[in-house]
This record gives C-alpha cells, sequence and structure tokens, in this order.
C-alpha cells in the first residue's frame, strides 16, 4: 500500500514539474513548445490503438532482443569467466568490443541487413549481449573453489558443475546487470526503429510512432511516455524474475534483499 | 582398504614449485576411524582431496581396494570444511545433490530426520545455524552410503558445545553405517575421541611423525575419562615438540 502511495506521488510528482516546465518554456519563449501532460494524455486517447500497437511491436521486439543476448551472452560469459583457457583467448576480444557503441555502426549493418526486422535486432543484441557477458563473466571468477570442490567430490560432469554451482552463483549478478542495461537496451531500441525503421508505419514500434508525430508534438510525447513505461515494465519483470530465482539470496538475516 | 603409498604432491612448477606432502605412506584398514592431525596449513587437506581423487599425487599412489585412485570414485564422500553448502539450494535439495549427480533416487528423508533435520527441508543454508548447516553437510555425504568418507575439519570454526554434539554423532553414525574413516582436523582433543589411529603430520611439507595407537576410542564416556586425558597430553607434546 505504501509502495503504491509512493508510485503514486512520484507520478504527480513527474507531471506536475512537466507542467510547470511546459508553462515556463511557454512564458520565456512567447509560444507553446512542451505541450502539457494532459495535451499528451488527450493526444494518446485519440491515437489510442495505434499507440498500442507500437507499445507491444516494441515490447516483443526488446524482448526477444533480450532473450537472445541472455542466452547466446551467458554461456560466452561464463565460460570466458570461468574456463581458463578459454579467458586467455575471449577477454581480449570482449575487453576491445564491449566499448564499442553499435550505434556508430549503423551504416554498416543498414548495408549488412537492409531495413528489414533482423536488423533492429541486430542493433538491440549488440548493445545487450556485452552486458549480459561482462556481467557473468565477472561473477563467474568469484565462484567459491569450495563449492566447485563439493560438487565434484560426489563425481559431478563438467556440465553437471555448471547446472549446479556456476550458473546459480552468477545468476543474480547476471540478471541485475541485464535490469541495469534497460534504459540502454531501450535508447538502442529507439535509434533502431527511428534510424533504420524509415519504412515503417507508426504503429510497428514505439520509436517510429515518435518519429512518425514528429510535426505532431503532443502525439509524439505520449509515444515518449509509453517508451518510458515500457522502460519500467522490463525493469520490474526482470526484478520479478530476479526475486523469484534468486529466492535464497532474499532469505535469512544476512540476505536480506534491499 | 586404503593404502597410501610415498604419497608427494608438489604445487607449480620449477622455481615456484611448492611441495605440500613430501613422502607420506600410511593404510587404514576396512571399518576403520583414523585421525589425521598437524599444524595448519601443512597440506592435511591436500592429502584428503588427493584420497578423494580431486588431486592427482606428483608421485607415489593411493590405493583403495587394491585398486589405483584415479579420480572421484563413488564409494567414497567427502565432507568440507564449513560444509561447503551451496547457498542457492535447500536443505532438501543439498541433501540430495550427491545422489542426484549420481543419478540414484533414493530419499534423504531418513537421514534428514536422523540428523534432527526434519521440518527444515525447504530452508536455504543462511536460515540455518552453523551446527544445522555442517549437518547437511554430513547428510550429503551419508546420503550416498558411502563406503569411505573423508571429512575435512568437519569441526572447525564450531563453539565447544556444538563441536562435542557433532563429535558423538560422527561416532554415533560410524558405528550405525560401518563406514571407513579418514578425519582431518588440527583439534587435538578431537583426534582422540575420532581416531582408532592417529596419524601425526609434520608442519608443511607434510611428512609422518608418528602414528599413535588410540584403542580406547568408540565410547561416548572416553571423552573425560583420565586415559583420554592422558592421550591427549602425549599427543600434545608431540605435536609441540615442533611447533
Amino acid at each position: 500500500m505504501r509502495l503504491a502511495l509512493a508510485y503514486f506521488l512520484g507520478i504527480v510528482l513527474i507531471f506536475g514539474a512537466w507542467a510547470m516546465v511546459s508553462f515556463s518554456l511557454e512564458e520565456i519563449k512567447g509560444r507553446p513548445i512542451l505541450p502539457y501532460p494532459w495535451q499528451a494524455a488527450v493526444a494518446a486517447g485519440e491515437n489510442i490503438w495505434t499507440l498500442l500497437s507500437a507499445f507491444g511491436v516494441s515490447a516483443l521486439r526488446f524482448l526477444v532482443a533480450l532473450v537472445i543476448s541472455f542466452f547466446v551472452g551467458l554461456p560466452v560469459g561464463l565460460a570466458a569467466g570461468f574456463e581458463p583457457k578459454l579467458a586467455d583467448f575471449l577477454s581480449p576480444l570482449i575487453y576491445l568490443l564491449y566499448p564499442m557503441p553499435p550505434v556508430a555502426l549503423l551504416l554498416f549493418l543498414y548495408l549488412a541487413f537492409g531495413l528489414g526486422e533482423v536488423v533492429r535486432l541486430v542493433v538491440v543484441v549488440m548493445a545487450l549481449f556485452f552486458q549480459v557477458v561482462v556481467a557473468a563473466q565477472g561473477a563467474a571468477k568469484f565462484i567459491s573453489p569450495t563449492h566447485i570442490v563439493a560438487v565434484r567430490s560426489t563425481g559431478a560432469s563438467r556440465w553437471q558443475v555448471y547446472w549446479h554451482v556456476v550458473i546459480p552463483a552468477t545468476l543474480p549478478s547476471v540478471l541485475t546487470a541485464a535490469r541495469v542495461s534497460v534504459g540502454l537496451g531501450i535508447t538502442m531500441l529507439y535509434i533502431a526503429e527511428t534510424k533504420l525503421g524509415i519504412l515503417l508505419p507508426p504503429n510497428q514500434g514505439l520509436g517510429r510512432f515518435i518519429e512518425y508525430y514528429t510535426f505532431r508534438a503532443d502525439i509524439a510525447l505520449a509515444g515518449v511516455v509509453a517508451l518510458a513505461l515500457l522502460g519500467l515494465l522490463f525493469y520490474v519483470v526482470l526484478e520479478v524474475l530476479e526475486r523469484q530465482l534468486c529466492r535464497w539470496k532474499y532469505v535469512g538475516v544476512k540476505g536480506a534483499g534491499s | 582398504m586404503i593404502e597410501v603409498q610415498e604419497l608427494s604432491i608438489v604445487y607449480g612448477h620449477g622455481k615456484e614449485a611448492v611441495p605440500a606432502i613430501d613422502g607420506v605412506s600410511f593404510h587404514v584398514a576396512e571399518g576403520e576411524m583414523v585421525a589425521i592431525v598437524g599444524p595448519s596449513g601443512c597440506g592435511k587437506t591436500s592429502l584428503l582431496l588427493a584420497i578423494d581423487g580431486l588431486i592427482r599425487p606428483t608421485s607415489g599412489r593411493i590405493l583403495i581396494d587394491g585398486e589405483e585412485v584415479r579420480g572421484v570414485r563413488r564409494d567414497v564422500a567427502l565432507i568440507l570444511q564449513d560444509a561447503g553448502l551451496l547457498p542457492w539450494k535447500t536443505v532438501r535439495q543439498n541433501a540430495e545433490l550427491a545422489l542426484r549427480i549420481q543419478k540414484r533416487r533414493e530419499s534423504v528423508d531418513g537421514i534428514l530426520s536422523a540428523l534432527g533435520l526434519s521440518g527444515f527441508e525447504n530452508r536455504f543454508p543462511a536460515e540455518l545455524s552453523e551446527g544445522m548447516r555442517r549437518r547437511v553437510g554430513i547428510a550429503r555425504a551419508l546420503a550416498l552410503r558411502p563406503r569411505v568418507l573423508l571429512m575435512d575439519e568437519p569441526m572447525a570454526n564450531l563453539d565447544s558445545l556444538t563441536r562435542e554434539r557433532i563429535q558423538s554423532l560422527i561416532l554415533d553414525l560410524w558405528w550405525e553405517m560401518g563406514f571407513t574413516g579418514i578425519i582431518v582436523t588440527h583439534d587435538i582433543e578431537e583426534a582422540v575421541f575420532l581416531g582408532q589411529r592417529i596419524v601425526v603430520l609434520s608442519p608443511r611439507p607434510a611428512r609422518i611423525r608418528t602414528v599413535l595407537d588410540n584403542p580406547g576410542m568408540g565410547r561416548h564416556e572416553y571423552r573425560g575419562s583420565p586415559e583420554f586425558m592422558e592421550k591427549v597430553k602425549v599427543l600434545r607434546q608431540i605435536l609441540g615438540g615442533n611447533g
């Protein structure tokens, strides 16, 4: 209940501040610059089906990118962190590629993949993939040797060591990294949907929706709010997932989560 | 049943080589319980891990039932220092771990209730007292019904009351299950309470300094008896002489 109240207050505060900025800008510049929240709300209501459809497409696109990043990034990161021989080979590759912004490669990605669905996924995956890899690698380096000995002494195969120790030990860090990367991922999604989505109608993604209504500020702004909500949605989903899958982190006296 | 022959273990190579164990030989008969004592960091754990097949000897060899140990054997179980429980698994999942890895389907209910862990099956290790965690570690090893039980300081870092309780528990389980046991410890009284024979190791690299017979071992009343005290004194003198 207190949490609901806190969120309600947060929303009131943001909309209040937004209204004040709109008002101030209008006073200073002498003409409307930023539409008021209620104007955006009306615009959202008038275009609700287009907006919802755009939200759904973006959400699905982000989900697919997240799942791909996770299922490809996790094994690569864990192997790089846990297998010393692979680490020597993979670490330089990871560290050289990690800081490279995929945005800088948009032109080449366009030339390579065209303007279809694949290229948009590639951009988002490129951003999220390295976050997962680096988090998994870091966490895998700090697995307690006692846990490995405990499992190996029962005659576990390499795969069983991964299943019983390496994956559960690193999952909390990886999920946290994924959650923290949602902001970056949404940014990349927006870029992918605007720069590489110019052939799409406005209901094919929020980035495209915002771009399409560039000259209708109230509608575009409704799209921006929807994009923020999309980020919030994934943030919450990942948090709930972490609490469910890593329940052990949140029990006991010491393990109390924040 | 277990034979350690001229075992040496060296970590690292060349100039950085660190000898951990240097030419150790002893044997353990079927059903016997042997304590290995030595100063901290003398290589006791390395010796135990070698018997478990997790560390390859640099030279010498280890035989169990006349077969050379070349990897983990399924009839040998290991109890680790601080229990080595997996924090993401519940009490039941931890106790079942060794069985499930070996694709065995036996239930752990019996062993959990024998160790006083009934009702805690769905708790995580972080929710248990230290003494209970150790018992889960013991349950995990004993669930396998091993023929050989290797124990690496299973009572380290426990308060003295809990330590004595778990020592008595291990003694009872040894009588009941009849495993062959090797317990590594740096606690002199523990060695005298739980070792039919006591192998005394030197500081690193570990060599055998002496092997003490301890015929009084086996009864709970032994602890505190004059005979027990005398044996503790003898052992303390041997260890103190170069310690």
